[in-house]
């Protein structure tokens, strides 16, 4: 077995990477036209997939920062294919800043609390509860934790990266690197657990600005790891398709198989306890949220659950599916999607309230609704957020008037609407085209370096890695 | 299970698991019936080295869990629902979101505690039971190979001392249990 193996980006696989790149492309512009006033199609399109695989590299590294931190040493053998996927978050930087961007050119209409005048107390538009929030909630908050952090991120990636390839010129095998390294992986780890916080609430929870969940960064943090272990797998059957890691066994694939099982019903544990909390309080602006999402898509919301959670429960539970190719190629394919769904269903519906209370704020519906809600804080939450659930209970007696108003004018916030009740075409090309991108980096890097750091100290015990589940040889080794 | 007639064993000590394994290979290659191997500790790789088939007791494990799901859901269903319908905090009557918790941990409980008597049980260790044990240091640090010869005659009991032997065993002894 040749252990000195260098991963050779072809130009085949350039070209076909470049015709989804095309492909991703030609359906951001198809989303973009024929779309509402604010394009919200289009951005969310944009805003899911960016934030999705920028995460997917920062989960990466934070992974590889764990095991590195915790002496493990069956990640060597795949540690060039971690390293790779992590590199991405200075693409994601690029990717992230057309948000930033838009959030200070007002381009787009994501996030409602970044709508002029809305903390002005003045200006008809007021918003008490987002007015209270503004220190955190505003542009130049929102430009720190996304591209600072990520910016933070994206260095210790590159130096953890820098630090991997100077052990390769060493002559022999050394524990200085190693030492070096472990201090980089190590104050990651808060780095990368309290920072991914802030980051993923500005990014996606502020779409929905009156609603607050203390668990929702774990859960699309966890999320986020999932869709990374799932890919991360796919790429390693792909690459051994193509005769490369020869030596990643069935026994790595087994402990990767293993993690995905473990970290769904983690995962599953984390959405369940969001819902039950909030369910269990029954707090007017915390259960609208869930309310909007069972009535109005139930498809995402159910859909998510048997994809992220039932599927790979039920598959991955026996011993023998985690050392099955095909098997564990299936579930990671569904886990994978299953986890961009799960963003889907976080960042669309809220993308779409938002854009529809825009667009009753610039037709004044809103201003009358204002000034007859009460002075008090928690009604007047109630009052604009049961707004949403067209048809509710509450929204029938309270304001009919109100209520009639919008079925003149505009489609009901009921109604399917493809690209946001479920992923429609265009959807699945943008997904195409960014996961086509990230590819594309991600064989860029991992062609710049052999594809196996020949002088890790873990290195031996990498290679003869066993879950001591089977014995060698026997259902075993690399030959499928 | 707790035989009552007596065995006599021979045994050998071995003091690293390598040895051990190397020594369960070439028993298997001679074809010599091993009763029983005994480690201080699991050793990895030692059951397909004995050739011991993979365990059922997880199939068991899962239809306690089964067992302790749809016990734990019914239970809190036919208390909350049909014996004594109470309202919890504006909840209605069957609330399945509060149950989920409750059904998960009876699940983990039924598939423990049955996963454990059924071990328990086919292990033949009762509350009462003295336990048999060949060597008090194979719960410490040593290795052990046991062969029953009850039955063997001094020819092979020759043989399995020089397979001792030629395996590197720390000592040889005969006890009857």
């Amino acid at each position: 077995m040749n252990l000195n193996t260098q991963f050779v980006f072809d130009g085949k696989l350039k070209r076909n990477l470049f015709i989804g790149m095309g492909l991703g492309v030609l359906c951001l512009v198809w989303s973009a036209v024929g779309d509402d006033e604010y394009h919200t199609r289009f951005w969310t399109n944009y805003l899911h997939n960016a934030v999705f695989f920028t995460g997917i590299a920062f989960t990466a590294m934070f992974f590889l920062a764990a095991q590195i931190t915790a002496f493990a040493g069956w990640i060597v053998a795949v540690k060039r294919v971690w390293e790779a996927l992590s590199q991405f978050m200075l693409v994601g930087l690029v990717l992230l800043l057309v948000i930033v961007v838009g959030v200070w050119g007002h381009l787009h209409h994501l996030y409602h609390w970044n709508t002029p005048g809305i903390t002005d107390p003045a200006n008809p538009v007021y918003d008490e509860i987002i007015a209270g929030k503004s220190g955190f909630l505003s542009p130049a908050f929102f430009t720190i934790g996304v591209l600072g952090f990520l910016g933070i991120w994206a260095f210790w990636a590159y130096k953890m990266r820098q630090n991997s390839l100077a052990q390769d010129q060493h002559e022999t095998a050394s524990f200085d690197y190693y030492k070096k390294e472990r201090k980089w992986a190590a104050s990651f780890l808060p780095l990368g657990g309290f920072l991914s916080t802030v980051f993923l609430w500005q990014l996606i929870m502020s779409i929905d600005p009156h609603w607050y969940s203390t668990m929702f960064a774990w859960y699309s943090t966890i999320s986020l790891l999932l869709a990374g272990l799932a890919l991360m797998v796919m790429v390693i059957l792909y690459l051994q398709s193509k005769g490369y890691l020869e030596y990643v066994t069935r026994e790595h694939l087994h402990d990767l198989g293993k993690y995905i099982f473990g970290i769904s019903v983690f995962w599953m544990y984390l959405w369940f306890d969001q819902f039950m909390l909030i369910w269990y309080a029954n707090v007017g602006e915390e259960t609208i949220y869930f309310k909007e999402r069972m009535e109005n898509y139930p498809v995402l919301f159910w859909g998510n659950m048997l994809l992220n959670f039932v599927t790979p429960f039920l598959i991955l539970m026996r011993n023998d599916t985690k050392r099955k190719v095909g098997t564990m190629f299936f579930v990671c394919l569904i886990v994978f999607f299953g986890h961009w769904w799960d963003f889907f269903y976080m960042i669309k519906p809220g993308a779409r309230i938002a854009a529809h209370e825009a667009k009753e704020l610039a037709e004044g519906k809103m201003t009358t609704h204002h000034e007859a809600a009460p002075i008090n804080s928690d009604d007047h939450t109630t009052a604009t957020t049961t707004d949403h659930a067209e048809g509710s209970v509450a929204n029938d007696h309270a304001d009919t008037g109100h209520g009639e108003a919008h079925g003149a004018g505009h489609e009901s916030l009921s109604s399917f609407k493809a690209g946001f009740t479920i992923p429609g075409l265009q959807e699945i090309g943008v997904l195409i085209g960014f996961l086509s991108l990230f590819l594309f980096f991600f064989f860029r890097n991992l062609e710049r370096a052999p594809l196996l750091p020949l002088k890790d100290p873990f290195l031996e015990e990498s290679l003869h890695h066993s879950t001591g589940a089977y014995p060698e040889g026997e259902d075993g080794g690399h030959d499928h | 299970m707790a035989a009552v007639a007596t065995k006599k064993v021979l045994y050998g000590l071995y003091t690293d698991e390598e040895d051990l394994k190397t020594a369960v290979k070439s028993a298997k290659d001679a074809h010599l019936d091993i009763m029983d191997v005994l480690t201080p500790f699991p050793v990895h790789g030692l059951d397909p080295v004995l050739g011991l088939s993979e365990s059922r007791l997880h199939y068991l494990g899962f239809i306690y869990g089964a067992i302790g799901c749809l016990f734990g859901f019914g239970f809190m269903s036919w208390a909350v629902v049909s014996d004594w319908p109470i309202i919890f905090g504006g909840k209605p009557y069957w609330p399945i979101p509060s149950y989920i918790p409750i059904t998960f941990e009876m699940t983990v409980l039924f598939s423990a505690w049955g996963m454990t008597i059924t071990f328990y049980t086919i292990c033949g260790m009762w509350p009462g039971v003295k336990p048999k044990i060949l060597d008090n240091r194979i719960t410490d640090d040593k290795f052990c190979i046991a062969f029953d010869v009850s039955e063997s005659g001094k020819k092979d009991v020759d043989s399995l001392q020089a397979f001792f032997t030629k395996t590197g065993a720390a000592e040889v002894h005969e006890k009857e249990i």
